[in-house]
C-alpha cells in the first residue's frame, strides 16, 4: 500500500479543537508561534460545542467568593486528590478565561441591575457559592466562539487523526519532542510535522462506555493513549466521571443527558423500580454520589429492567406557588437538555409530571497527563520531567478535579489551562533547538502505513463494540477485583486479534483504519484505567468498588495512582501523595452540608404550603417574580 | 425494515439494501441508528460522521430522498435511500468534504475585539443565528453556493476555500453585524465580504432553508440584501 507523506514545519502543533485546543492555539498564535491545529471532527466540533454552556467565572455573582474559596471548593469536591498549584491557577484564572470566549462573540444574558453577566439562581452541586453562567444556545455559543478563534487566522487540518507525538529519546536527560504524526483522512495522506512544541488536547474517553455517553463520538481516550506512548505519565485514571441522570430509552436517546444533580431542584428524589426512595436532597449531592446511588440499588436487584432508577422531579412541580419558578429555572439553566426531554419522552415528562428512568452515563474523566499548572508533562517530583515540549489542557490533563468534578467547571477548564499550555508551547518554541530526525517520523510511519493494508481477521469495527461492551461491565460505574481480571483477559485478547485485523488497503479515508486507530488509543486508555482501578481498592468519589469499603476522607493520607509504560512497553503502576486539606478546613464545610440537606429534609417533612411558600421566596430572591402563565407561554413557544 | 445505503469506494457508487432490526417494538429509527447498526453488523467498514447523537453538533447531514437531513433526528421510513449530502463532494459512503466552506471566512472574521465594552446584551436575533449547529443541509438548492461547480469545475482557492458564499457563510456575517460588540468597521467589512462571497444571487432567490429552522430569509439574507442594495 502507498500513501503519500507531506512533510510541513510549524512551531506548535495543537491536537484538538474544542475549548482546550482552540484557546491554546489562539494564545500560541497571539504569542507569535507559527501553530497547526489538528482536528478529527470538523473544526469546532467537539464536547465543548455540544455542552450544556455553563460555566464557572469566580465571583460572578459576589466578591466574597475568593480564590481560596474556589480552589478549596475543587479540592474538597476531589478529595484532596486536585493539586494545590493546578487548582490555585483555575481560580486565578476563570475570570480571564471567560473575557477571552466573550471576545470571540459569546454573549450573556445580562443582569442589568448590575450590568453584568446573569447568574444561575442556584450554586450547583459542590460549589459553595452562586458563579455558573449559562447561555442561550448553550454550548453552540461557544462553539461559534471557538470556530472563530481557530477559522479567523490560525492554520487547520480537519478529519484529520492526530497519530502519535515523535520524540527523540535521550539517555541522559529527558526525551524531547519532535514534532507529530497525522492521517489526514479527507485528503488521503499522513503528514508528518516537525514541530518542537505538541499540545494535546484531544478531550476524554467517554466513548470507550458507547452508548452510555453523552459526549461526541471522538472521545476515544486519544489524549491519554498518546500522553503514554509520548513517555509522560498519567494520574487518576480510574476516576471517570459517570453522569447519574441519562437516559435508558428510548434507544436513539440512549445516554443523553436528562439533567444534572442541582436541576432535581429543592424536592427532587432517586427512587427504585419500586417507589422506594434510595436517595434524597439529590439537589446537593454530588453527581459521583447519585450515579453510587444508582449503580448499587442496580447491583442490589432494585433496578429497573433497563437497570436503571428513577428520578422524580414530581414534588417540585405538585406546588402551585413555587411550581413555576422551578420550572423556569429547568428551562432556563439546561434548556438544551429539557428540549431533549421533550424529545424523548413528551410532554407530560417534559413538565415533570412523571418520574424519568435514568442510568449513570460516561461524561468525563477527571485523570489524564500529569502535569504542572502550566501544563507541562512532569513526573515524579515535578521537577522531574519527562519529555520536553509536551503539553496538555482540558479533559486531556489531570490535576485539575481529581475524584469529582464539580459542574460548570470544564468549560472553564478548558479556556485557562488551553491558554496556558499555548503561552507555554510558544516560548519553548522560541528557545528549543532540536535537531531535524527524519528517521525517528519514518521510523513510526513505517508502522502506521504497515497496519494501513491488512489481510485477515476481525473488522476493527466489530473488535471497538465488543470492547465497549466489557469497558461498561468491567471498568464502568461499579468495579470489582474479579472484573478487572475478566477485563484485563479480554483487553489482551483483543489487543491480539487486534494485530491481525481486516483493514482495506486504500488511502482515502479508510474508515476501518480509523476504527482500528481508534481501538488502539482506547485499548492503552483501558489498560490504564483497569490499573488504576486495580490499585485503588476501596470506593473513592467516582471510583466504586463494590468489593471494597470507602476511603476516608477525614483520616488518612490522600494519593493519587500514577500510570506510566515502562521502558519495555509494559505498564508501571506508582502513587503519588497529596497534601490533606486540614480537618479544621474540612469541618466547616462538612458542617455547612450538613445543615443544608437538614435544612431541605426540614422542608419536605412541612405542610406543603408552608414548604410552598418557603420555596416560592428562595426562588423570588434571585429569579423575581415568575407566573404560571409565563411559564406555560415560554415552554409552549420552546416545543414549537 | 430495508433501507437503501449509498456507498461510494473510488468514486463508485453502489446500492446496498440493509435490513435494519429495530431494537425495540415499533421502533422508529433514525438514519443515524440505522447507519451504526449496520456498522456494527454487515458492514463494518462503512463511512459516516456522527458525534452528539444529539441534533447539536451538525456533523451527521446526511441525504435522505435527496434532501438534506439532520441524520440523528431524521427517521427513516421502509424504501427510504440513504446517502452522502450531495451539495459538497463525496469522499467515501456517508462522508463530504466540508471544509471548504468554513476556509472562507478566514481573514474575514473580527479579531478578538479587544477594548469593546462587553457588558452589553445581544438582540434576541443575535441569539437566534447562534442555534445555528453549521450542519449545511442549508447549501441544498442554493444557487450561489452551485456557482462553486458551475461546469463541473470546482472553485476553490489555494487554500481550499469555496470562492462562492452559502447561507451558512451569511448567517456569520450577518451574526457580526448583529453584535453589539462588534464595531462599524468589522461590521461594515461583514458587508463587504458577503457582497465579494456573491450576496447578488439571493436578489432573485427564493429563499434558503435551515436544518434546525432558523428563519434564515428573514433574519439573514433580507437584512443583508437592504443592507446592500436597498430592496428586498
Ligand atoms: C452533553 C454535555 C454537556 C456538558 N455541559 C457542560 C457544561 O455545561 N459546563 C461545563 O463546564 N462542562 C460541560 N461539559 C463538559 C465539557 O463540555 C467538556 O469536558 C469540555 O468541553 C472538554 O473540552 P476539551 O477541549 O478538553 O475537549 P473537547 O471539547 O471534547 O475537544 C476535543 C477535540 O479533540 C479532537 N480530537 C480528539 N482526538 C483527536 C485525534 N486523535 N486527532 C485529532 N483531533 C482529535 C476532537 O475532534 C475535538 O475537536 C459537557 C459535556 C457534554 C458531553
Ligand atoms: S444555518 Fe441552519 S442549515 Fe445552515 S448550517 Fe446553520 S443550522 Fe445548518
Ligand atoms: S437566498 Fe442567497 S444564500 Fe439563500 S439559497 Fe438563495 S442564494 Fe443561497
Ligand atoms: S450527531 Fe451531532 S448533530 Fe447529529
Amino acid at each position: 500500500m502507498t500513501i503519500e507523506t507531506e512533510w510541513r514545519d510549524y512551531d506548535v502543533i495543537v491536537v484538538g479543537s474544542g475549548g482546550a485546543g482552540s484557546a491554546a492555539a489562539h494564545a500560541a498564535s497571539e504569542a507569535g508561534a507559527k501553530v497547526l491545529v489538528v482536528s478529527k471532527d470538523p473544526i469546532g466540533c467537539s464536547d465543548t460545542k455540544i455542552a450544556e454552556g455553563i460555566v464557572t467565572v469566580r465571583a460572578s455573582a459576589g466578591e466574597d467568593d475568593t480564590e481560596e474559596v474556589l480552589a478549596e471548593n475543587l479540592r474538597i469536591a476531589g478529595s484532596d486528590l486536585p493539586t494545590e498549584d493546578i487548582t490555585a491557577a483555575f481560580a486565578q484564572d476563570t475570570q480571564d478565561a471567560y473575557e477571552w470566549y466573550r471576545r470571540q462573540g459569546v454573549r450573556p444574558d445580562m443582569d442589568h441591575k448590575e450590568d453584568k453577566p446573569a447568574v444561575l439562581p442556584i450554586a450547583l452541586g459542590g460549589h459553595t457559592k452562586r458563579r455558573s453562567i449559562g447561555h442561550q444556545n448553550g454550548g453552540l455559543a461557544l462553539g461559534h466562539a471557538l470556530w472563530n478563534a481557530v477559522v479567523q487566522g490560525i492554520d487547520y487540518l480537519e478529519d484529520a487523526w492526530f497519530l502519535d507525538v515523535v520524540t527523540e529519546e535521550n539517555d541522559d536527560g529527558p526525551d524531547e519532542v519532535l514534532g507529530g504524526l497525522i492521517y489526514d483522512a479527507a485528503r488521503g495522506v499522513f503528514v508528518a510535522v516537525r514541530a518542537p512544541s505538541v499540545v494535546i488536547a484531544s478531550g476524554g474517553l467517554s466513548t470507550m462506555y458507547f452508548p452510555k455517553t453523552d459526549t461526541m463520538r471522538g472521545n476515544t481516550g486519544d489524549s491519554y493513549a498518546l500522553a503514554l506512548r509520548a513517555g509522560a505519565d498519567l494520574v487518576d485514571m480510574e476516576q471517570i466521571q459517570f453522569l447519574p441522570f441519562c437516559m435508558t430509552y428510548p434507544p436513539a436517546y440512549e445516554g443523553l443527558l436528562a439533567g444534572e444533580p442541582v436541576t432535581a431542584g429543592y424536592l427532587g428524589v432517586l427512587r427504585d423500580k419500586d417507589g422506594k426512595v434510595i436517595l434524597d436532597s439529590v439537589m446537593l449531592r454530588t453527581r459521583a454520589e447519585c450515579s453510587a446511588a444508582i449503580v448499587r440499588a442496580v447491583e442490589a436487584g432494585r433496578g429497573t429492567e433497563r437497570d436503571g432508577c428513577y428520578l422524580d422531579l414530581t414534588g417540585n412541580v405538585d406546588l402551585p406557588k413555587s411550581g413555576p419558578y422551578f420550572e423556569k429555572f429547568l428551562h432556563t439553566a439546561v434548556s438544551g437538555v429539557m428540549a431533549t426531554v421533550r424529545q424523548a419522552w413528551g410532554k407530560n415528562a417534559a413538565q415533570c409530571k412523571e418520574m424519568w428512568e435514568v442510568r449513570p452515563g460516561a461524561h468525563y474523566a477527571m485523570g489524564g497527563m500529569r502535569v504542572n499548572s502550566d501544563c507541562v508533562a512532569i513526573g515524579d517530583d515535578g521537577a522531574d520531567v519527562p519529555v520536553r515540549g509536551l503539553y496538555a489542557a482540558g479533559q486531556a490533563m489531570g490535576g485539575v478535579f481529581g475524584s469529582n468534578r464539580l459542574g460548570s467547571t470544564s468549560l472553564s477548564e478548558g479556556a485557562i489551562f488551553g491558554a496556558r499550555a499555548g503561552r507555554g508551547a510558544a516560548a519553548r518554541a522560541k528557545t528549543a533547538r532540536t535537531k531535524p530526525q527524519e528517521d525517528r517520523f519514518e521510523k513510526r510511519l513505517a508502522r502506521y502505513a504497515d497496519a494501513l493494508s491488512h489481510d485477515g481477521g476481525d473488522a476493527p469495527a466489530l473488535l471497538v463494540k465488543e470492547l465497549q461492551a466489557a469497558c461498561w461491565n468491567f471498568i464502568g460505574p461499579a468495579r470489582t477485583e474479579d472484573g478487572l481480571d475478566t477485563f484485563d483477559a479480554a483487553v489482551a485478547q483483543l489487543r491480539d486479534r487486534a494485530s491481525k485485523a481486516a483493514i482495506p488497503a486504500d488511502a482515502l479515508w479508510n474508515q476501518s483504519f480509523i476504527e482500528y486507530l481508534e481501538l488502539m488509543n482506547m485499548l492503552d486508555t483501558a489498560q490504564a484505567v483497569s490499573l488504576a482501578a486495580r490499585d485503588r481498592d476501596h470506593s473513592l468519589g467516582a471510583h466504586v468498588r463494590l468489593d471494597g469499603g470507602q476511603t476516608s476522607t477525614l483520616f488518612g493520607q490522600p494519593h493519587s495512582v500514577v500510570v506510566r509504560r515502562d521502558s519495555a512497553g509494559g505498564y508501571a503502576v506508582s502513587h503519588a501523595a497529596r497534601p490533606k486539606t486540614p480537618l479544621k478546613r474540612l469541618l466547616p464545610h462538612m458542617i455547612a452540608d450538613a445543615k443544608r440537606k437538614l435544612s431541605l429534609k426540614t422542608l419536605r417533612m412541612m405542610p406543603a404550603g408552608m414548604r410552598d411558600n418557603i420555596i416560592e421566596d428562595r426562588y423570588r430572591s434571585v429569579m423575581g417574580e415568575v407566573s404560571r402563565e409565563d411559564v406555560d407561554a415560554k415552554t409552549e413557544a420552546a416545543a414549537a | 425494515m430495508k433501507v437503501e445505503l449509498i456507498t461510494v469506494r473510488n468514486g463508485e457508487e453502489r446500492v446496498v439494501e440493509y435490513e435494519y432490526k429495530p431494537r425495540e417494538e415499533g421502533e422508529r429509527p433514525m438514519a443515524l441508528d440505522v447507519l451504526l447498526q449496520a456498522q456494527a453488523t454487515e458492514l463494518p467498514d462503512l463511512a459516516f460522521r456522527y458525534g452528539c447523537r444529539n441534533r447539536t453538533c451538525g456533523i451527521c447531514t446526511i441525504d435522505v430522498n435527496g434532501r438534506p437531513r439532520v441524520g440523528c433526528r431524521a427517521r427513516v421510513r421502509d424504501g427510504d435511500r440513504v446517502s452522502a449530502p450531495a451539495t459538497l463532494p463525496v469522499v467515501r459512503d456517508m462522508v463530504s468534504r466540508r471544509d471548504g466552506v468554513a476556509r472562507q471566512l478566514r481573514g474575514r472574521l473580527p479579531n478578538g475585539l479587544r477594548g469593546n465594552d462587553l457588558e452589553v446584551a445581544a438582540p434576541d436575533d443575535y441569539h437566534a443565528l447562534t442555534a445555528c449547529i453549521e450542519c449545511y443541509a442549508c447549501l441544498d438548492k442554493c444557487p450561489m453556493h452551485a456557482r462553486n461547480f458551475e461546469d463541473g469545475e470546482e472553485r476553490r482557492d489555494a487554500s481550499g476555500a469555496y470562492r462562492h458564499g452559502n447561507p451558512f457563510s451569511l448567517l456569520k456575517l450577518q451574526r457580526i453585524r448583529l453584535d453589539p460588540v462588534a464595531d462599524p468597521a468589522e461590521k461594515a467589512a461583514a458587508l463587504e465580504t458577503a457582497l465579494a462571497l456573491g450576496l447578488d444571487a439571493c436578489r432573485d432567490c427564493p429563499g434558503c432553508k435551515c436544518g434546525v429552522g432558523i428563519d434564515l430569509k428573514r433574519k439573514v439574507v433580507k437584512p443583508l440584501v437592504v443592507a446592500a442594495f436597498g430592496d428586498s
